[in-house]
């Protein structure tokens, strides 16, 4: 910039320089070359005048001649001798010279004209004194005869005694006289030739003048009219001129000067005194000086010219020279300029792809038009605006105004003063979205490069505006959060406090008690119980810790819908009935068997709220599972999408706590709530699950009348079994009876798939009756599936009627949701092939009946608790456990158990000891997971590591307080073969023990 | 309403109007007729007519008293306002009743009054040998007929110029067309304006340059008259129509021409801004006001306009009186005019009184001195005034305002000029009702 500033003042100075060196230079050269030309012009003119000097000396000469031929030839003896000759001589000497008239002068200076005509008066004869004559002198003087002016030229006669006499007039010279136009020739200087000049410029001019500057002869046109050279000239002249011509002429000196006409015309002015001292015959003629009066150009044309030229080459070569300088400056100039544009447009550019990418906007506008000078295209993405409407006209901004005042009306805008900004916060609403942006306008009052301009910058503030909501929103959750957590603390202080309270208690009960084997059953009892709340609330508690610390990842596996619905009804109905509960799963639709996802999250969101609603629905109170399929827009195979509605007529909930339900360590306040235990963190873990299963999970509630929980979650499928199965299995037409109808076009839909025909009927005796018909026409049906609880004839009713009419053949099975172990004797004595939970699901219904037609003997399905009863009998285990209370429980329970065990109190020891021995020595290794020295995952793979065979088949069963999916994943990680949690649950540890079991 | 309707009320209209429009020119007849109210002649007495503001001239009413106590006879002088003059005495004519003695100023306008018919020959009066040339001159018409006794101050116009500043300038005045126009671009060279022109209203001065063509030819100025030829075949007169023409453009004029009337003369030629202009003497003697220079820096030189290149004057027009050859009393009225051109009655009527000499014994009046000094020019160039005076149609305004609008860039061709003068005064001669017009 500064290089810039220095460039642009140094280079005026140097042009400056240069342009007044060159024209000092032609400054210098023209006054010499002038100089030179004056000179050159004075000596062009004195050449040219003396040469019509001479040429009017000898034009006086021949006339004198002319004249003296006359007194030679004609005047003889005084007398005239031949008038008629002497007439016809001036006769053809007028023709010949062109003068006016001839005369016969005497000393009176009285004339007699050749035509014999006296003059009235003497001439004059000015100039001429009056012994001229008597002096024989020659004669030239102005005249002016009957008023026209002439001058006439004259000889005395040479006989000075003689009495001249002609026509009676004595006389005593001779003379002829010249109008001056006819003498003007003489005087005309052919070296300017006649030229007329313009209209504003006389020609050359020749004037023979006196010392005073009289005029006696001139070529000016007509003659005549200029009497006295110096008068006339005098105004035209400076004073030092007009002396110099004045005293020049009165001293008969040459002179020369230059003046300027009235015009402006530059005239040379020449005067030479006219000497006749070469010629034998002098006049009075002393003191006539012969006057040249010539335009300059004509004098000094070439000179003029060849100036003109050298003038022309100068103003070339300095106009090259400048217009090379000025090219050179319009170059860089133009090079500059290309370059700011270049970087103008670049910066535009830039500017633009910046304001593209910020939500920012940008605009200068006119002080005093208001026109758009710049505004950023952006203006278009965040507001809507057309950017050519927004230039054509900036006040359809006001369109997207959510104030009224959004626009700073003109008369503010004026008040700001310049140099200064103004600052506010407003809102526009994007023209075409609606979307709201809020913006912090500032407008600076600028001067740039002398234009006063308006730049509006808009800072985007919604992302800051949003920003501060959220934060807001965070600080009032946390707050919320906060106060629940101390609501909690105090709740769970509480909690805790109850069950411990028990625990302790009853432990100082027992000790005092130890004898009453009674009371120490009935004190470990409510211990135990108060152990079990306890570990569920602790339970909870790091559940939802993990589920907020983000640890919680889902085990995405193959699983069986009929499976999780039969658990949940085994784990939920017993409850249930507990409370004198109705509780019923239903199907609706046709919900896939298999699914792919984490059946344990599922299965855990599930338990939580059928268990909220056994647990706040009164005694006898109704509860409703339904699972539901959702058509999907897309028809997708890959993919089910299913709704599972828990719906309960308990005492539901207040309007406020449904806005909080899922906020974790939130629990509804009532007497009825607070009677019953809870941690207050289920729905929060159950809401967290299904976010993290990506479902959806809401609720509808009304005090005193129930709830209704409603979960949409979508499971990839797994692709069904091959319908020809059943034909293969020799299955293609069954008998369902079911009170409900909807549960037997539920059945019938699904079974369409198979293949198998379905018929159902709504009660037992129907049944019955189809049953046979279709016997009696030799057409049984394949299978007969009958609802337990139906009106009238129940299930079990109707398979021993049907038995009885038909036989054998026909498997029958029955469709319940109860706990059929109850029944099981009666069924099976009445002809009950086996037994399905409700829902029916095909795959469920599949495996149910194909051992039938395998094999008629009827499979239970789950083997009795009794079977793992002596699994730890005999059992030497390897128990790794760093706390020696927890490892002296064990090791007493196994010994209870009629097991044994060594304890290492590290994972490293645990190596060692295995290491040490003997191949089988273990059956079994109890690994915990958190130890000094070496973890249980290091343990583990070091044990199977070793370099012995049974370090790779012996199991290592995991026993920790870690109970996470992930700490389970990393147990078989490490190459653990089960997962036992803390405390421990010796029937767990017997089934488990059991599986691994060799015998 | 019906055709008839209108009908109706247009021919009433067209009635009303012709009534009116009857007495309307009624009226005018009546007024003009009554302007004219012809005065009575005296039997006992000379009758003289003449306008009211020549009869009320000094050395008439003078030459009148002197008459009365001379012969004791009695004049019954008749001075009629001068706007009606012509008419009056051309009716007093038609009805009879002209005065013995009828003054007019020989112009075109006489040829109404038929004077071969009406008036005395005077040219074998023993006074006519008293008359100046141009006087005599003045008088006589184309027949070689005297047609009445001039007795009347003169003038003489020409080119009257400021001899001191031409002197001081180192110049003479000219003596051809060729010198004057040398004369004038010299002045011009000196930042002089040469002319002082009166393009505002000064209509006389085109008229110096028209009397050397139609004075030195009277065969032409007859042929114009009769309509036979026109200004646009006149040489000298489209010679004269160029001069001015060249002249303005040339700046001789000065810058202001067209501004410059009656009152702009005396200043500029007083100031020394202008060196000549075209008037006659007694303008110096009436109107000249004395500044830088007085009038007796002026001198008279001939007036050059492209028509005479020797130049040209114009003599004074002169008011005869014209004895009524009709007249019972034609012998006193010829006594009358004896007894006017007896030189010690002209000089004693002219005592005192500025004007060019018409007797030649004239000597009791005031000659100016420029007229004195070129007397013996005048005397070889000076011309009966014709231009003005003889051409019928004639307008001196009008011929100015044809040249006016040749002035200036934009200004009209010299021809367009001519055939505008020409078509000014044919118009004007057949309103004249001049023959073959």
């Amino acid at each position: 910039m500064q290089q810039k500033r220095i460039k642009w003042i140094v280079l005026p100075i140097v042009a400056a320089l240069i342009i007044a060196l060159v024209a000092g230079i032609l400054v210098w050269y023209f006054q010499n070359i002038t100089k030179q030309g004056t000179i050159d012009s004075r000596r062009h003119l004195e050449e040219v005048y003396g040469q019509v000097t001479n040429s009017f000396k000898a034009f006086l000469h021949a006339q004198w001649g002319f004249l003296e031929s006359c007194d030679g030839y004609h005047v003889i003896d005084a007398q005239v001798t031949n008038d008629v000759y002497l007439e016809d001589f001036v006769k053809d000497k007028k023709e010949f010279w062109g003068f006016d008239d001839f005369f016969f002068l005497n000393k009176d200076k009285e004339y007699m004209t050749i035509d014999g005509t006296r003059g009235a008066e003497p001439l004059k004869l000015e100039g001429v004194s009056d012994n001229l004559i008597d002096e024989g002198k020659n004669i030239m003087a102005g005249e002016t005869i009957n008023g026209k002016k002439v001058i006439m030229i004259a000889i005395a006669t040479r006989d000075k005694n003689a009495d001249y006499e002609y026509n009676g007039f004595h006389f005593d010279a001779l003379g002829v006289s010249y109008t001056n136009t006819a003498l003007a020739t003489t005087l005309n200087a052919n070296a300017f030739g006649n030229r007329e000049t313009s209209d504003t410029e006389a020609g050359a001019q020749c004037y023979i003048v006196d010392k005073e500057g009289d005029v006696l002869l001139s070529t000016q046109a007509g003659g005549g009219v200029m009497n006295n050279y110096v008068k006339f000239i005098g105004n035209l002249l400076g004073k030092d001129e007009l002396s110099q011509i004045t005293s020049d002429l009165a001293a008969q000196n040459n002179g020369y000067l230059e003046y300027d006409d009235r015009a402006g015309n530059r005239r040379c002015l020449i005067y030479m005194p006219i000497d006749f001292d070469d010629y034998e015959m002098p006049i009075e003629f002393e003191g006539y000086s012969i006057l040249g009066d010539v335009p300059q150009r004509l004098v000094s044309q070439g000179f003029m010219q060849a100036q003109r030229s050298t003038m022309n080459v100068f103003i070339v070569i300095f106009s090259l020279i400048i217009a090379a300088l000025v090219a050179v400056v319009i170059a860089n100039t133009i090079v500059e300029r290309k370059r700011n544009r270049n970087e103008l447009k670049y910066r535009e550019k830039m500017f633009d792809v910046l304001s593209n990418n910020v939500n920012d906007i940008f605009l200068m506008l006119d002080t005093q038009s208001r026109t758009v000078d710049y505004i950023s295209p952006n203006i278009n993405r965040l507001l809507g605006i057309n950017v050519k409407d927004a230039q054509a006209d900036i006040r359809v901004m006001g369109a997207c105004a959510i104030d009224e005042d959004i626009i700073v009306p003109d008369e503010e805008l004026r008040n700001i003063p310049l140099n200064e900004s103004r600052q506010w916060e407003t809102e526009y609403m994007h023209q075409t979205t609606g979307e709201h942006r809020s913006y912090r306008v500032t407008i600076y009052h600028m001067n740039i490069d002398g234009l006063e301009k308006y730049i509006i910058v808009m800072s985007d503030r919604t992302l800051d505006k949003r920003l501060n909501r959220q934060l807001q929103q965070a600080f009032d959750a946390a707050k919320s959060a906060n106060e629940a957590k101390s609501n909690f603390l105090s709740n769970m202080s509480h909690d805790i406090r109850t069950p411990m309270n028990a625990i302790v208690g009853f432990s100082v009960l027992l000790e005092h008690n130890a004898d009453d084997a009674e009371l120490v059953r009935e004190y470990t009892r409510k211990i135990m119980a108060s152990s079990h709340h306890l570990l569920s609330l602790i339970n909870d508690v790091l559940d939802m810790s993990k589920i907020e610390s983000g640890k919680t990842n889902l085990t995405i596996a193959r699983f069986s819908l009929p499976d999780l619905l039969e658990e949940l009804n085994v784990i939920i109905n017993p409850q249930a009935r507990a409370k004198n509960q109705e509780f019923s799963i239903r199907l609706k639709g046709t919900p896939p068997d298999e699914l792919m996802g984490d059946r344990l999250r599922l299965n855990q969101v599930l338990i939580n709220i059928l268990s909220n609603a056994v647990k706040y629905t009164p005694e006898g109170g109704k509860i409703e599972f339904t699972v539901q399929e959702i058509d999907q827009a897309d028809n997708s195979k890959q993919y089910s999408k299913l709704r599972f509605i828990v719906k309960d007529n308990g005492i539901g909930m207040s309007e406020e706590y449904l806005k909080e339900i899922f906020e974790p360590f939130s629990r509804a306040k009532n007497s009825v709530v607070n009677s019953i235990q809870g941690t207050g963190l289920g729905m929060a873990i159950t809401k967290n699950l299904v976010d993290l299963m990506g479902g959806i999970i809401s609720v509808e509630s009304e005090l005193g009348k129930g709830s209704t929980f409603t979960i949409e979650l979508t499971f990839a499928t797994v692709d069904d079994e091959d319908r020809d199965v059943w034909f293969a299995n020799r299955i293609s037409r069954m008998l369902v009876a079911d009170d409900e109808e909807d549960i037997c076009l539920n059945i019938r839909e699904m079974m369409r798939e198979t293949g198998v025909d379905v018929s159902y009927v709504t009660d037992g005796a129907s049944a019955v009756d189809q049953a046979v018909r279709a016997h009696d026409l030799k057409s049984d049906f394949d299978v007969i599936l009958l609802d337990w609880k139906m009106p009238g004839l129940d299930g079990v009713q109707t398979a021993r009627l049907i038995r009885e009419k038909i036989g054998k053949d026909v498997p029958i099975l029955v469709l319940t949701s109860f706990d059929w172990s109850d029944i099981e004797k009666e069924a099976r004595d009445a002809g009950i092939d086996a037994f399905m939970p409700k829902p029916f699901f095909t795959s469920t219904f599949f495996q149910t009946i194909r051992p039938l037609f395998v094999d008629t003997t009827t499979q239970l399905p789950d083997e009795p608790d009794e079977k793992f009863e002596h699994a730890l009998e005999g059992k030497m285990f390897l128990v790794a456990e760093d706390n020696e209370i927890n490892a002296e429980l064990l090791t007493e329970m196994l010994a209870l158990e009629g097991a044994k065990c060594e304890v290492a109190p590290n994972g490293k020891i645990a190596v060692e000891m295995f290491e040490k021995a003997e191949a089988g020595y273990y059956d079994m290794v109890f690994m915990d997971v958190q130890m000094p020295v070496m973890n249980g995952y290091e343990a583990t793979r070091a044990i199977r590591a070793l370099d012995r065979e049974d370090a790779k088949t012996i199991p290592i069963i995991a026993m920790t307080a870690n109970t996470f999916a992930d700490d389970v994943k990393d147990a078989f990680d490490a190459g653990m073969d089960a997962h036992l949690a803390k405390p421990i649950d010796m029937d767990a540890v017997r089934r488990t023990v059991a599986r691994f079991s060799k015998d | 309403m019906g055709k008839k309707t209108i009908l109706t009320i247009l021919i009433t209209f067209a009635v009303v109007f012709v009534l009116i429009g009857t007495l309307v020119i009624v009226d005018v007849s009546l007024a003009e007729t009554a302007v004219v109210e012809l005065p009575k002649l005296d039997p006992t007495a000379l009758n003289i007519l003449g306008k009211k503001t020549d009869l009320a001239k000094p050395y008439m009413t003078k030459i009148f008293d002197l008459y009365r106590e001379a012969t004791g006879e009695k004049l019954n002088i008749m001075p009629i306002e001068d706007d009606i003059y012509e008419d009056v005495a051309l009716k007093m004519l038609q009805n009879g009743e002209m005065a013995d003695i009828f003054l007019h100023f020989h112009n075109a306008d006489l040829e109404m009054f038929d004077a071969e018919e009406n008036f005395l020959d005077l040219r074998d009066e023993a006074w006519v040998s008293d008359l100046t040339d141009s006087a005599k001159a003045y008088c006589t018409d184309a027949e070689g007929d005297l047609l009445g006794l001039p007795f009347w101050e003169s003038s003489v116009s020409g080119c009257y110029y400021n001899k001191t500043l031409l002197e001081e300038n180192g110049l003479d005045p000219a003596s051809n067309q060729k010198e004057f126009d040398t004369l004038c671009a010299m002045l011009e060279d000196q930042g002089i304006t040469p002319i002082c022109w009166g393009g505002n209203g000064c209509g006389w001065m085109a008229q110096f340059g028209m009397d050397p063509v139609f004075a030195d030819d009277a065969a032409l100025l007859e042929r114009l008259n009769r309509n036979e030829t026109s200004y646009q075949d006149i040489a000298a007169i489209r010679d004269m129509v160029d001069w001015i023409d060249r002249a303005e453009a040339e700046g001789w004029f000065g810058a202001k021409s067209l501004e410059t009337g009656w009152d702009q003369i005396s200043p500029m030629l007083s100031s020394g801004e202008a060196a000549m202009t075209f008037i006659w003497d007694t303008w110096f003697y009436t109107d000249f006001v004395d500044g830088k220079y007085k009038k007796e820096d002026f001198a008279l030189m001939p007036i050059f306009m492209g028509t005479a290149d020797e130049g040209t004057y114009e003599g004074g027009n002169l008011n005869m009186m014209m004895v009524n050859k009709n007249s019972e009393r034609k012998d006193d009225a010829l006594d009358f005019l004896r007894f006017c051109a007896t030189p010690e009655n002209y000089n004693e009527a002219f005592k005192g009184i500025s004007t060019v000499s018409v007797f030649k014994g004239q000597t009791t009046n005031i000659q100016s001195h420029m007229v004195s000094e070129a007397m013996a020019s005048i005397e070889r160039l000076e011309r009966v005034s014709t231009a003005s005076t003889k051409i019928i149609g004639y307008s001196g305004d009008k011929v100015m305002l044809a040249i006016n609008a040749m002035f200036g860039k934009n200004g009209i061709s010299a021809a367009e000029c001519i055939r505008r003068l020409d078509e000014d005064r044919k118009a004007e001669a057949k309103l004249l009702g001049a023959e073959g017009f």
